[in-house]
């Protein structure tokens, strides 16, 4: 019995630490819809401006956390004025790209500045501890819980009642609207990224000291366990922020100590699913609070897309799949086949995504599925490789569409938590499987590619055999886009209540949407694994998902040639800024900056 | 290399300068250019430390092969490529790497996932992957161009349960380890052995890599009653075991897997990580003269800075890629040949390194049992704590 009072109070002490992370992310909500994948990458810089104030200049504590607040609010400013304020009227997409875009910047320059070696943050609090239950707490357990519950109350007294707070209301609910009440909506929208940062950098110091521990991981896992929390209380709810992530530590905690750790985060995104599918607008959102977000239709915005001509096309294809006659290096090939493979990827997002509008941050699981299937039937089942990439592409058609088929009810930013939690449901269902997934150990020895018994191996054939996948998929799509199934996706996708109107089945043109999508991702896995031999649950990662929602967004939404484009892009860049070494990541971040600031719309338009 | 068609040649020169490499005539002029190895690793990306520890190790090893005269009268040197540790990146190093006939060997990677997916494409271009920091049961299995100086588990563990079970006198374990291949690997390497020696292992918790929180995990260790603690963690994450179990009233003795062995344990541990027990290949009074300049040397390159285990990892690998190319010379066969025909190589972890041609791994690491007293790695006085 004594046990579960410690499991509870473990529970809502490691809440209370994701609490600080959350608010933020519920105040940059609740004004401009907008999930700032940033925020974690300002709890990092804080965490490193706390380690000069600290161990270099000696400050004291209450020294310490006013300069951490100043520094990070003023890097929330040049986000806010730089990166997402010159986006404001153009797809609403944009900016929550540009947030990416963002941390990746942030994060390699503190990686840059500091070394990636993790750093001790000592704590500046007298080291005294106090019993409770069979363990002890802190001073900073106190003081954790202190920043994160006094900062909610203060923001909601702030939103509730000073005129500023009311402007924030106001420009959160209709910006227009605000706007011709005589709202500066950009001071409005300055003041809030000024105390979300401030906040996100002194929540990134004190989690530092907590742990005596900084390193330039912690930012994204500081992002996804802070969108967890958040959605659970209720989007833009900053109260709500606090209880949902004291409700996600209880939940993991519990969950350890049923299941064992490492089940700990299943729990987690499963409560965020659940959450999800049951109430939407999260555990806490009043039975009056207006729809989440009219997303459909300005989510995505309608543009003209570049129309390249069939010959153009017919000839860019001619001249790939002639490539590996010419003298070019395999390794020019090797990267060519990753940029096929990640087309492949690209097509299934930028349907689901761009036509349909369900835009999804959890495709690598969708990779991950057809891998496993593909190399454990050629591996267990002996069936040919070709048939049994096939099989994965098959597999992850039916299982994908049946775990995605919980968020049909959602719409726009929340189809893409839901699917950023299914993706991490399924690697960490491949983690635990051990009897089929062998677990942590991975599958190797995966046989290579091979076509009617004749093997795939050289860097040529491998070419030629994603290129004509690729290309075969392509076509199909493009031929789907023109039928009337094409045009009922994008009517879903414009106006989801129209199309209901005329009688298109929502949810079955969805899954028809993610069974042909699910394939062409599957496939693309299945391949994957036969041509690395070896692979476990951290070869499909989530910055696989993001870096396919990239390349979707890149090459235009909904855009074949786009995706493919967006996809040698995006797979080429990095490696011709191998020239940078350690720069290269931030050279990239800042080209993605840069086409987000300037092309919007994508390379290619949406279609 | 006047053997070096023009196809091959123009092939190389792509990669050269797809590498952004200044490619010159000079770089095919022999043998004043320098031999060079070519290294895949994270330089960025969530491992990113450890790249820079292996770099560390290497400049140190190669400072040290230069004063001595080089290969036969040539430099060593080295071409770092960033893979993040991500295995779409790793198999284009590996095609850049095979395609350009500059480079003798290629060392790394240091993932799993990164390492294995490049295998086939080493193993088929006929370039010697020699992967030092790679556990993994099944990476020398990829073919006879795999071969590895990473200390086996099956080597490592039964020393580590030793020093628990019978040295310091531990019979109900509770063992914590990271869940990847390499954390899952030991475990039941560990759990076997200590069994054998006749203790009970009465709860093992896998945690993921990215866990930073491990009370209630504690909490289930508390309720299963052990004497101790085995954690087979890298360092950072050991660190934060150690503190939250001194946290939350664990006072049970701690004993950890080599891998922990690094001043940043000390520091971010801090005093929660007094008197836990190791097990490493060196430690800082060594008498071992190899780990005295190894340190000696660290230290007067790095400013005062303590090598940790990755460090010598690097450096044991640079001195063993030397000694194969020493006898190999530049030819990717012979070096694969040649790694079969090394003696006794001077190595840290070692002590002498041969490999065993079956496996294509070296056998008998080194051991050492340490405890940390006041905040340093010091050797066991065999008295209990």
């Amino acid at each position: 019995m004594s046990s579960w009072l410690d499991y509870t109070i473990n529970g809502l002490i490691v809440g209370n630490v994701y609490a600080l992370v959350a608010v933020g992310l519920a105040l940059i909500f609740g004004v401009s819809r907008l999930i700032n994948f940033a925020q974690g990458s300002i709890y990092l810089v804080g965490a490193y401006i706390g380690w000069v104030a600290v161990v270099q200049l000696h400050t004291p504590l209450p020294l310490t956390i006013i300069v951490v607040a100043a520094a990070a609010a003023v890097v929330g400013l040049v986000i806010e004025r730089f990166g997402l304020r010159p986006l404001q009227n153009s797809v609403r997409i944009a900016p929550l790209l540009a947030t990416i875009g963002i941390s990746f910047v942030l994060d390699q320059l503190v990686m840059l500045t500091f070394s990636p070696n993790p750093r001790a943050l000592p704590s500046q609090l007298p080291d005294v501890r106090f019993q409770l239950g069979g363990g002890t707490i802190g001073p900073l357990d106190l003081l954790i819980a202190g920043v994160g519950i006094t900062s909610a109350l203060l923001l909601f007294v702030f939103l509730r009642y000073s005129k500023l707070g009311w402007a924030v209301r106001a420009a959160s609910q209709d910006r227009d609207a605000a706007m011709q009440m005589g709202v500066d909506v950009n001071r409005v929208n300055q003041a809030v990224f000024g105390i979300a940062a401030a906040l996100g950098g002194v929540s990134g110091m004190l989690v530092g000291m907590y742990y005596n521990q900084i390193d330039t991981a912690m930012s994204l896992q500081a992002t996804l366990k802070g969108v967890v929390a958040e959605v659970v209380g209720g989007a833009g709810n900053v109260p709500g922020a606090v209880i949902g992530s004291l409700l996600l530590g209880l939940v993991e905690s519990y969950g350890v100590a049923v299941f064992g750790t490492s089940y700990r985060n299943l729990f987690a995104f499963l409560l965020l699913v659940v959450v999800l599918v049951l109430r939407p607008n999260g555990l806490f959102a009043s039975a009056r609070q207006a729809p989440p977000e009219p997303l459909t239709g300005t989510f995505i915005a309608p543009s003209r897309p570049v129309r390249i001509p069939r010959w153009a096309l017919a000839v860019a294809a001619a001249i790939f799949a002639v490539l590996p006659f010419f003298p070019v290096s395999f390794y020019v090939l090797q990267t060519l086949i990753n940029a096929w493979l990640l087309g492949m990827l690209a097509l299934s997002l930028t349907l689901v995504a761009g036509t349909v509008g369900q835009v999804s941050l959890g495709h690598a699981a969708l990779l991950a599925i057809g891998a496993y299937t593909s190399a454990l039937l050629s591996l267990t089942l002996s069936v040919p490789v070709g048939l049994a990439v096939i099989g994965g592409g098959l597999m992850s058609a039916a299982l994908g569409t049946l775990l995605i088929s919980p968020s049909f009810r959602l719409r726009g930013h929340y189809v893409s938590i839901a699917t950023l939690a299914i993706g991490e449901i399924v690697s960490l269902v491949i983690l635990n499987w051990e009897g089929v997934t062998r677990g942590p150990i991975g599958i190797s020895g995966i046989p290579p590619l091979s076509l009617f018994g004749y093997d795939l191996i050289s860097p040529s054939s491998v070419y030629w055999f994603s290129f004509a996948v690729m290309v075969v998929l392509a076509l199909l799509q493009g031929r789907l886009l023109t039928s009337h199934l094409g045009r009922s996706f994008r009517a879903i996708r414009d106006d989801d209540i129209a199309a209901r109107a005329y009688g298109l089945s929502l949810n079955r043109y969805k899954s028809l949407a993610f069974i042909f999508g699910g394939f062409a991702a599957g496939v693309s896995g299945g391949i994957a694994a036969h041509l690395y031999s070896y692979i476990n649950h951290e070869t499909f990662n989530t910055q696989q998902s993001i870096l396919a929602l990239t390349v979707v967004i890149l090459g235009g939404l909904g855009n074949v040639v786009g995706a493919i484009l967006g996809s040698v892009a995006l797979v080429g860049l990095p490696e011709v800024f191998r020239i940078a070494a350690e720069y290269r990541i931030l050279i990239y971040g800042i080209v993605l900056l840069l086409l987000v600031r300037f092309r919007p719309q994508g390379l290619l338009g949406t279609i | 290399m006047s053997n070096i068609d023009r196809r091959t040649l123009v092939k190389g020169s792509l990669a050269a300068m797809m590498a952004g490499a200044t490619f010159s005539r000079a770089a095919f002029a022999q043998s004043a250019e320098p031999i060079l190895l070519g290294v895949s690793g994270p330089l960025t990306g969530p491992n990113a430390q450890y790249g820079t520890q292996w770099k560390q190790g290497f400049d140190l090893a190669l400072d040290e092969i230069t004063a001595a005269g080089g290969i036969n009268g040539r430099k060593l040197a080295y071409q770092f490529e960033d893979s993040q540790s991500d295995p779409r990146q790793s198999v284009a190093i590996a095609q850049k790497f095979v395609s350009d006939p500059r480079i003798a060997l290629e060392l790394g990677d240091f993932s799993s996932p990164a390492s294995m997916a490049a295998s086939p494409i080493y193993q088929r271009g006929g370039l010697v992957q020699f992967g030092f920091t790679n556990s993994h049961p099944d990476f020398t299995k990829g073919g006879d161009f795999m071969w590895s100086t990473s200390v086996s588990q099956a080597d490592e563990q039964p020393l580590l349960a030793a020093y628990a079970v019978k040295r310091l006198g531990l019979k109900k374990l509770a063992v914590l380890h990271l869940n990847t291949d390499w954390g899952r690997t030991s475990r039941d390497y560990f759990v076997k052995a200590a069994k054998e020696y006749g203790a009970e292992v009465a709860v093992t918790e896998g945690y993921i890599a990215e866990e930073r929180d491990f009370r209630s995990t504690l909490v289930r260790v508390r309720d299963a009653n052990p004497d101790g603690l085995i954690l087979i963690s890298y360092y950072s994450d050991g660190a934060l075991i150690a503190r939250q179990a001194r946290q939350v009233g664990l006072k049970q003795m701690i004993c950890a897997a080599s891998s922990v062995y690094s001043p940043k344990f000390l520091e971010l541990g801090g005093e929660a990580v007094e008197d836990v027990h190791l097990g490493t290949r060196y430690f800082p009074e060594d008498p071992r003269p190899e780990v005295k300049k190894f340190i000696t040397g660290f230290k007067a390159k790095y400013g005062g800075q303590e090598p940790d285990a990755f460090n010598a990892y690097a450096y044991d690998a640079m001195n063993m890629a030397a000694a194969v190319v020493k006898i190999g010379g530049t030819d990717r066969r012979a070096i694969r040949d040649a790694f079969a025909k090394v003696k006794d190589v001077s190595s840290v972890i070692f002590g002498l390194a041969t490999f065993d041609v079956e496996s294509r791994r070296v056998k008998g690491a080194m051991n050492a049992e340490l405890v940390v007293r006041k905040g340093q790695f010091a050797l066991w006085d065999g008295k209990p704590t």
